[in-house]
């Protein structure tokens, strides 16, 4: 009960504070919402590989760079969209994570978890060095017209082309429920999530659906990939912030969540915007995060502490 | 004085109520037997006794003083020591160290004061080439392993949860004999929790018996096992 | 008698290594003091995982020493050499004051916020423009020592020593008893009477110290820093790498995949000069998957297989 009424009051805080700053900064909420959209869909897929794997694959980011690697290999040589490009470029990537899982994620499946991470962080060092050796660290970028694109009401002006990293994340979480709860596969996936061992005794092939969803989830991280260049260049290191952003949200939503990490998302890319809103603070927006997700970690432990 | 009082123990897991209101004492030399179905709470019980757990509410006292919110590991400072139900050897350390680390930590005593100790102990229990793993034992040996290092406290109350499960009955026997002999030694306060009644009519003076965490019946083996009440936890348990 | 041939190849080892100044010159005495910090950090490592702990945050605390020595000199005009002391000091208070708070987290939450806790004091020393010196970083009036290469291999040699002394006393005292039941298992630790999170705030305060320590020896031997170079995240990856490969739980392992990986990634360094660090990563995964006791824990297991073999012919 008094909970509930927390949780009101919260609410209504939020939306007093987002319709201020609204009103006092738009752009603001705007661009937050953009960025949010961004970290969203680059979060959900890791979000799925650890609410049913129970793996954090500390190689997520780097999937996505090696996936926009691609990309622009093939869009230079071939003279083609992005967007186009990203169908492809998503059933590779999807390959890749299935073979990488194969080879190396299911081994340490048993293993103690410092093993796990210690894997993934090996395999996101190897991707990010394997990129160094073959690129250089030289940044590269590829120029669109329409990711220029604005709109201008009364006095405000600003890009839309980002929104749609918005409707991007809005359609995974919804394509991830209707995968999760109509098809067979999805809901042997979220049984194995819940209760791997009782899945395999009711007859699920618990390694088939581990590998089926880290293909999906580097598939879908590899089309963010293919997307991402469309609005920033690229360079070995640029996948990296993006694990730990992706766990942060995750974190915040608590695992298991996928809903939730929209909501994270848009907390982070406000609180992020908003600083980035004013010259003596703009050097600041990077820690926002940091500081997020100490908070959200300690914040999940001590409650779980009175539990 | 008591050694262990315990008034009005509940524990509650988010609406569930393991223990429920549960009163009782353990004195000075004496073998207690705690029995009940499974489920019914006697685990979580001793977790809180010996502060694993934290209860919701009540109290537990040790010789008159108020230990009910005292951390574990000041607690086995205290004296009071236990074992587990599911075994928990420490596998990165050898038989002589899992079994110094009580005389260690709960005694303040040297490295080599608690390697003589824990010698003397094992020798006591009849475990021997203590320089191995622990992944080399049977199950006999894990559990004089894990009584040792309870022992190893020095405790004045010492709690065994399940020892005997998974020995046979020549093992039980032989189990049985020591821990009473030890009892009595060093005049400890001892509660056994133990499914198979043969061991409890053996080793206790006295059992308390939980059903559905609420203490139900208390008395003499003989008397308790006549008891309607506990006849029916059991069938009820059963069926 | 075993014991004594033992301590006899540690006394030599050691004349060797102080006496490497007088046979090399400034190059290979270089390379050697990187690899003696990378040892010195895999080492300090190592000793918090004994207790289960898997740190990210290397590299936070050595930028912070190399950071708290550097402005000690430039702002507070401290002698070079106390300074290190004062930035060891540094290091120990923060892992104190951080260590009530991050070491109630386990496993993945505790690592991922020592990856965090190292952003956020990179961030901090790119933003305070005109304390730290932001991204350009601090030049220092001059290098310790007047930059002579034996006494700045000695400084980090000695820095070496100490890591491995406290090291060994971990193994020999009632830390190794302690830490090793925490990471095996909690529950029976504290029925034994061990205070976990005591041990683990010494644990933690102490490895800190000892990165702080080894940052600040860095800063003063280079002169310089910049908040990228400071907190490179080399400086967590290389000592994870080296500890692994060698074996984890030890103080030898470490140094022995020091040697190894520090010797192999010069050589790489100068053959690829891009991307040679995709041989760590290749390392990493590999001995994760097939010898995740690594080198070390591989002789041990063979040893002991080799007694059993002769026990049972007995």
């Amino acid at each position: 009960m008094a909970n509930k009424r927390n949780a009101a009051i919260f609410a209504a805080l939020i939306v007093a504070a987002v319709a201020g700053i609204l009103v006092w900064r738009p752009t603001v909420i705007i661009y937050g919402l953009q960025a949010a959209g961004l970290y969203a869909s680059i979060a959900i897929p890791m979000g799925l590989i650890l609410g049913i794997v129970h793996i954090v694959n500390l190689a997520h980011g780097e999937f996505m760079m090696v996936a926009a690697y691609l990309t622009y290999m093939v869009c230079t040589a071939l003279g083609i969209d992005p967007f186009v490009a990203m169908i492809p470029v998503a059933l590779v990537t999807a390959l890749v994570g299935f073979i990488v899982y194969k080879l190396t994620i299911r081994q340490a499946l048993k293993a103690p978890e410092l093993n796990q991470l210690i894997l993934t962080f090996g395999l996101a060092i190897s991707l990010t060095q394997l990129a160094n050796l073959l690129f250089t660290s030289q940044t590269r970028k590829m120029s669109f017209g329409y990711v220029s694109a604005s709109l201008s009401i009364g006095e405000l002006s600003f890009g839309v082309y980002n929104f749609v990293f918005v409707a991007i994340a809005v359609l995974m979480v919804i394509g991830l429920r209707l995968f999760l709860t109509r098809t067979t596969a999805g809901k042997a996936a979220l049984a194995v999530g819940q209760n791997p061992k009782g899945a395999a005794i009711v007859g699920i092939d618990v390694d088939k659906t581990y590998g089926l969803v880290f293909a999906l989830a580097t598939g879908m991280v590899g089309m963010m990939g293919a997307i991402f260049i469309t609005r920033s260049s690229i360079f070995p290191a640029v996948g990296s912030p993006f694990t730990m952003k992706s766990f942060c949200l995750i974190a915040m939503a608590g695992i298991g969540n996928i809903p939730g990490i929209l909501g994270a998302s848009v907390l982070l890319g406000i609180s992020e915007n908003f600083l980035k809103a004013f010259r003596e603070t703009r050097g600041w927006a990077d820690i926002v995060f940091f500081v997020l997700i100490i908070t959200v970690i300690l914040g999940r432990s001590i409650k779980g502490k009175k539990a | 004085m008591s050694k262990l009082v315990t008034t009005g123990l509940t524990k509650a897991f988010s609406g569930l109520v393991a223990v429920n209101d549960v009163s009782f004492t353990m004195e000075e030399g004496e073998i207690l037997g705690i029995i009940g179905p499974n489920g019914a709470g006697k685990t979580t019980f001793i977790h809180l006794v010996s502060g694993i757990l934290m209860p919701s509410s009540g109290r537990v006292e040790f010789k008159g003083k108020d230990i009910t919110y005292m951390p574990a590991h000041e607690r086995s400072r205290l004296g009071i020591a236990r074992t587990y139900q599911l075994i928990h050897p420490l596998e990165n350390l050898k038989v002589i160290e899992n079994v110094m680390i009580g005389a260690v930590f709960s005694r303040g005593k040297s490295l080599k004061e608690a390697r003589r100790s824990a010698e003397a102990i094992c020798a006591e229990l009849g475990l021997e080439r203590l320089e191995r793993d622990t992944a080399q034992l049977s199950i006999l040996e894990i559990k004089k392993m894990e009584i040792a290092r309870a022992l190893a406290n020095e405790p004045e109350v010492l709690f065994l949860d399940e020892v005997m499960a998974g020995l046979n009955s020549d093992e039980t026997l032989q189990l049985i004999a020591t821990v009473k002999r030890i009892a009595l030694e060093r005049k400890m306060a001892v509660g056994v929790v133990e499914h198979v009644m043969g061991v409890i009519r053996e080793l206790t003076q006295r059992v308390i018996v939980l059903e559905a965490g609420e203490l139900i019946a208390e008395g003499p083996y003989e008397t308790v096992s006549k008891n309607p009440r506990v006849i029916e936890a059991y069938l009820g348990g059963a069926a | 008698m075993k014991l004594k041939s033992s301590y006899i190849v540690v006394a030599v080892l050691s004349v060797i290594a102080i006496a490497f100044p007088a046979f090399l010159g400034a190059y290979p005495l270089n390379v050697a003091r990187s690899i003696m910090t990378y040892m010195a950090l895999a080492i300090s490592w190592d000793m918090l995982l004994r207790s289960g702990q898997i740190s990210f945050g290397i590299a936070g605390l050595f930028g912070l020493g190399s950071y708290a020595s550097a402005l000690a000199v430039l702002r507070g005009g401290m002698d070079p050499m106390l300074s290190i002391v004062f930035a060891a000091a540094f290091a120990g208070v923060m892992a104190y004051a951080l260590g009530f708070a991050i070491l109630r987290l386990r496993s993945m939450y505790f690592s991922i916020t020592t990856l965090a806790l190292m952003e956020i004091f990179r961030i901090v020393m790119h933003n305070l423009h005109d304390f730290s010196g932001g991204p350009e970083g601090v030049v220092l009036p001059s290098v310790i020592f007047k930059g002579a290469s034996p006494a700045l291999y000695w400084l980090c040699l000695a820095g070496l020593f100490l890591t491995i002394g406290v090291s060994w006393f971990f193994e020999k005292s009632k830390m190794h008893l302690a830490l090793t039941a925490i990471r095996n298992d909690e529950t029976s630790a504290r029925s034994s009477g061990v205070n976990i999170f005591n041990y683990l705030l010494i644990a933690f305060v102490i490895t800190s110290v000892l990165q702080g320590m080894m940052g600040a020896i860095q800063v003063q031997s280079y002169g310089f820093t910049t908040p990228d170079t400071a907190f490179d995240a080399n400086f967590t990856l290389l000592p994870l790498a080296m500890a692994l490969l060698g074996g984890i739980h030890s103080t030898i392992g470490p140094m022995a995949g020091a040697v190894l990986l520090g010797v192999a990634s010069e050589w790489l360094k100068l053959k690829i000069p891009y991307g040679h660090l995709v041989v760590y990563g290749i390392i990493i995964i590999l001995v994760i998957l097939f010898m995740p006791q690594g080198l070390f824990g591989l002789a041990r297991k063979a040893r002991r297989e080799r007694s059993k073999a002769g026990a049972s012919h007995e």
